[in-house]
């Protein structure tokens, strides 16, 4: 048994194919967790910033740089930018239903995250949309939430207090959890409960009293549901009289109760309970599953000394030795994977001109795989922890669609594959050392042993093999082959 | 998904050691399966084997656990006429007496559940009201964590049925399965499986054109020893594909199925029953519960909707099953009940006591439960006096040969007696 495997680690050992580039460990890790996926443009760009950590501060630099040129990325579908009483006047008249423009909010999103190069702009846009979460299937926020993702970007790398007053006050999270219709005789609580419970202190950190208050002090903004749909405040809903959440308390006489509403989200904000609550989400999605506590509470802090700032954290973050250390240890979500597959294979997205193109099939994979953009269906935000993608369904899915993007099947329009001989730089060339190109270019890392022999079981070919324009693999199993790296093990990492 | 037939060169392989396969497809498959059952219990290579059984539970029963995600108003599922409070309460969202269902001298029905009388009426059905969380716990994400953990005090993240398959006896890689989105009662270490589709569950690329399996070998060469964090659950997935065959070759029998989520989950429910491939615990949820507006009347709402789901994609399920209908028992369960009194929006806000349903084998049918009666004012609550734990060991102590010790550690169930012979 050992002198076989003995023969087998001779035989299977990995050629280097040197012209295509890779990252060292430690950049390709910062990449890997701050962008959507490995693509040579990639490499390129981290190569010429002067490696990973330098990559980010360039994304962070530039994320703003530019507010109109960004919006035009992947600005394919032109119904999200109709206001609310179009969007809602067109579903009446059966023009085009609001379940299928939030459709299309879900594409955008999966084609910025697929091809702008503001990755670290995307990413945070997708956590902070995610903690802040309103669904986009539900009539009700849909007809304002285009315009509530715009916020959630516009200070996804700013500040978290003033994300917050706004994100809270929008209609669209007034709508999703019923403060839109709440009133002073009856305050509705489900907005004043998960603001406390899921957007700042967390469970645990209040009480039952301080959801009561919360519902109070959110009372006067009003949505004109089903009608106008327009947002007002209106002084007779807002319920007066002294309210105390934890430590914030005001005697809340005036009847307008906007400026008491934003100095209760701005406290709220620079709680310290929200600080850790904020800072463990984003070392759970950044870092690890389990994160330490004495990384939490450094993150907490800095949060803290920067007035809730959100880019002093994510570069203490970045820079910590247990960001370092925590390599290999999360999984793709469903969308994550998607958008790392489209990148691996080189696709070219298009405008999509039918309902069947790329642009707009991908949410129906990304749906195949468990969860298509911000359709979690609970308030609480898509999870960032592995355990909720581990399971045998959403494997099946995965390699599914892998299967489908490595044979080009679908979609078939509206999008550029590489073909076989797009993806071999050179002819004829050795097996083993394609694989390494191969491996270089979807896995972004040189080929292993594992790798070498997956693909060559993959197809029946032996490594020293010589590859030509006419060999097998090149006229019928190259799907196979770029399968065996799509469902290998580094793939749906991250 | 379409895939195009590709043509195939003659099946030679170039490896020799792949050709020689001493295994079959189907050892090879399982295989990778155990590799999972044994690689995530820690570093030592332990096998736990199922514990003696305890009474002679029928090895074939199948449990069916339901969940109602968002939290169902038991009250307006289950009503109490008999309790005046109910109707004060409830000015403009109560459930008349004079419609309810199965009504005694104390609950009834909604009548959106009657397609569930012909069971009621032989005595299938069990209501047993007051249940939940021994403490109020009006998060949702937490409460569904305690309810599903139900190790109240364990920071240990293990579900109660992945308890429970732990310790059942049989090895069929769909022991375990969730139709549709997971529920975190089946996190753990005991592999189980999954599916949104039946029909849809298969390895792509493990087709006919790969007539010597080389895509499936190349899997399990990436996999068998693979440390990722997806590792036991896509084993888990290649060795159940083998063997769901018979549960694809079931026809769907009735007709009678929504075409909601909750008929389409349970109708395949049934096929994997009725295809005999081993499934002892199975898991469907149905959302939308979470009715802080608009629950409505018995004219409008989202109450009626989701009730006349519940009802008549259960009433079809037990249909579909046939004569297996006699091995299988439904359970449901929601993270809590709501508030007795009703907000402004015709809705209801979070409270803590709720109703559970128990169909099918072994119940002893009717209203069970203990009612410490309503109070009105706004935050009162349906007080719980029965812990859902102690109705789910009744279910788990007359169906399975699992001691309710295991399942539910560190609790003393009490009699309930929802269940023939509890």
């Amino acid at each position: 048994m050992r002198r076989r495997k003995k023969k087998q680690n001779k035989k299977y050992r990995p050629a280097r194919y040197a012209p295509t580039p890779v990252l060292g460990a430690a950049d390709r890790h910062v990449v890997s967790r701050f962008s959507y996926g490995t693509t040579p443009e990639l490499v390129r760009e981290v190569q010429a910033a002067g490696g990973g950590v330098a990559w980010f501060e360039e994304q962070l630099t530039t994320a703003y740089a530019d507010p109109a040129a960004d919006a035009r990325i992947g600005d394919w579908w032109p119904d999200l930018h109709l206001d609310a009483p179009t969007l809602w006047k067109r579903q009446e008249d059966e023009v085009r239903a609001v379940w299928e423009v939030m459709a299309d909010y879900s594409r955008r999103l999966l084609v910025r995250r697929t091809i702008s190069p503001h990755q670290v702009l995307e990413r945070m846009t997708e956590f902070f949309e995610a903690h802040l979460h309103v669904p986009v299937n539900g009539d009700k926020q849909g007809i304002w939430r285009a315009s509530y993702g715009d916020v959630i970007r516009r200070h996804a790398l700013g500040r978290f207090d003033e994300m917050l007053v706004e994100a809270i006050t929008h209609p669209s999270m007034l709508l999703f959890l019923d403060q839109a219709v709440s009133t002073k005789k009856a305050p509705n609580e489900n907005l004043g409960r998960e603001l406390l419970e899921l957007h700042t202190v967390g469970v645990g950190n209040h009480t039952e009293g301080d959801v009561k208050a919360s519902a109070r002090i959110l009372t006067g903004y009003r949505v004109d549901v089903w009608r106008s749909w327009a947002a007002t405040y209106r002084s007779e809903d807002h319920w007066t009289g002294p309210v105390q959440v934890g430590d914030f308390s005001d005697p809340n006489t005036d009847p307008d109760g906007r400026d008491l509403v934003r100095r209760y989200l701005v406290h709220l904000a620079h709680r310290p309970e929200t600080a850790q609550r904020l800072a463990r989400k984003l070392a759970v999605k950044f870092v690890r599953d389990d994160p330490p506590q004495a990384l939490v509470d450094r993150l907490a802090r800095t949060y803290l000394q920067h007035d809730t700032a959100i880019v002093p954290v994510l570069r203490e973050l970045v820079r910590s030795v247990e960001f370092k250390g925590s390599r290999g240890v999360k999984l793709r979500d469903p969308s994550e994977d998607l958008v790392a597959t489209y990148r691996a294979l080189g696709t070219t997205l298009k405008a999509p001109q039918r309902i069947e193109d790329a642009a707009n099939a991908m949410l129906w994979q990304s749906t195949v795989i468990g969860l298509a953009p911000m359709t979690w269906p609970r308030p609480d935000g898509q999870p960032l922890d592995n355990q909720p993608w581990a399971t045998p369904a959403r494997a099946l899915a995965s390699m599914d669609i892998h299967w489908s993007l490595a044979g080009g099947w679908w979609p078939k329009t509206g999008v550029d594959y590489q073909q076989p001989t797009d993806w071999v730089p050179e002819l004829p060339m050795q097996f083993a050392p394609l694989v390494d190109h191969l491996s270089r270019h979807i896995l972004g890392r040189p080929s292993t042993r594992g790798i070498l022999k997956a693909a060559c079981t993959a197809v029946s070919v032996k490594p020293t093999e010589q590859i030509t324009a006419d060999h097998p693999l090149m006229r019928w199993h190259f799907n196979r082959l770029l399968g065996s790296f799509l469902d290998n093990p580094l793939h749906y990492g991250r | 998904m379409t895939t195009t037939p590709l043509p195939r060169t003659t099946g030679d392989c170039a490896c020799p050691e792949f050709r020689g396969a001493d295994l079959s497809r189907r050892g090879f498959l399982r295989g990778l399966g155990l590799a999972g059952a044994t690689m995530t219990i820690g570093s030592a290579v332990v096998t736990v084997g199922p514990s003696a059984p305890a009474a002679a539970a029928d090895a074939s029963s199948v449990l069916v656990v339901l969940s109602m995600r968002g939290a169902a108003d038991g009250l307006s599922l289950v009503v109490p006429h008999g309790d005046p409070v109910y109707y004060d309460a409830r000015p403009r969202i109560a459930v008349a007496a004079e419609r309810l269902v199965a009504k005694d001298g104390f609950f009834g029905l909604h009548p959106a559940l009657s397609p569930l009388l012909p069971l009621w009426q032989q005595g299938k059905v069990a209501a047993v009201h007051a249940t939940g969380l021994a403490v109020p716990n009006r998060s949702h994400f937490a409460a569904m964590e305690a309810v599903e953990d139900a190790t109240p005090g364990s920071s240990e993240r293990v579900g109660w049925l992945n308890r429970l398959i732990g310790d059942l006896p049989g090895t069929s890689p769909l022991q375990a399965v969730a139709v549709g989105s997971a529920p975190p009662a089946l996190y753990g270490p005991q592999p189980w499986m999954g599916f949104d589709r039946l029909d849809e569950v298969g390895v792509a690329g493990d087709d006919k054109w790969d007539p010597t399996d080389d895509r499936l070998r190349s899997l399990g060469k990436m996999w068998q020893r693979s440390r990722s964090p997806l590792a036991p659950a896509l084993r888990s997935a290649m060795a159940a594909v083998d063997e769901i065959g018979p549960a694809q070759a079931q026809q769907q029998r009735s007709s009678a199925f929504p075409k909601s989520d909750l008929g389409k989950a349970l109708s395949s429910v049934s096929r994997t029953i009725r295809g005999d491939v081993g499934a002892s615990v199975i898991t469907v949820d149905q959302g939308d519960w979470d009715m802080h507006s608009d629950l409505g009347t018995l004219q409008w709402g989202r109450m009626q909707h989701n009730a006349d789901d519940l009802a008549r994609s259960i009433a079809a399920f037990f249909e579909d099953l046939g004569p297996a209908a006699d091995r299988v028992t439904l359970v449901t369960v929601s993270e809590f009940g709501r508030r007795v009194v009703e907000n402004n929006n015709y809705g209801l806000d979070h409270g803590w006591g709720n109703v559970m349903f128990l169909v099918g084998a072994g119940v002893r049918g009717g209203y069970h439960g203990t009612w410490a009666g309503l109070e009105a004012g706004n935050d009162a609550d349906l007080t719980v006096t029965t812990d859902y734990r102690s109705v789910l060991s009744e279910v788990v102590r007359t169906r399975t040969p699992v001691s309710t010790a295991t399942v539910f550690p560190h609790f003393s169930p009490e009699r309930v007696g929802a269940m023939v012979g509890a």
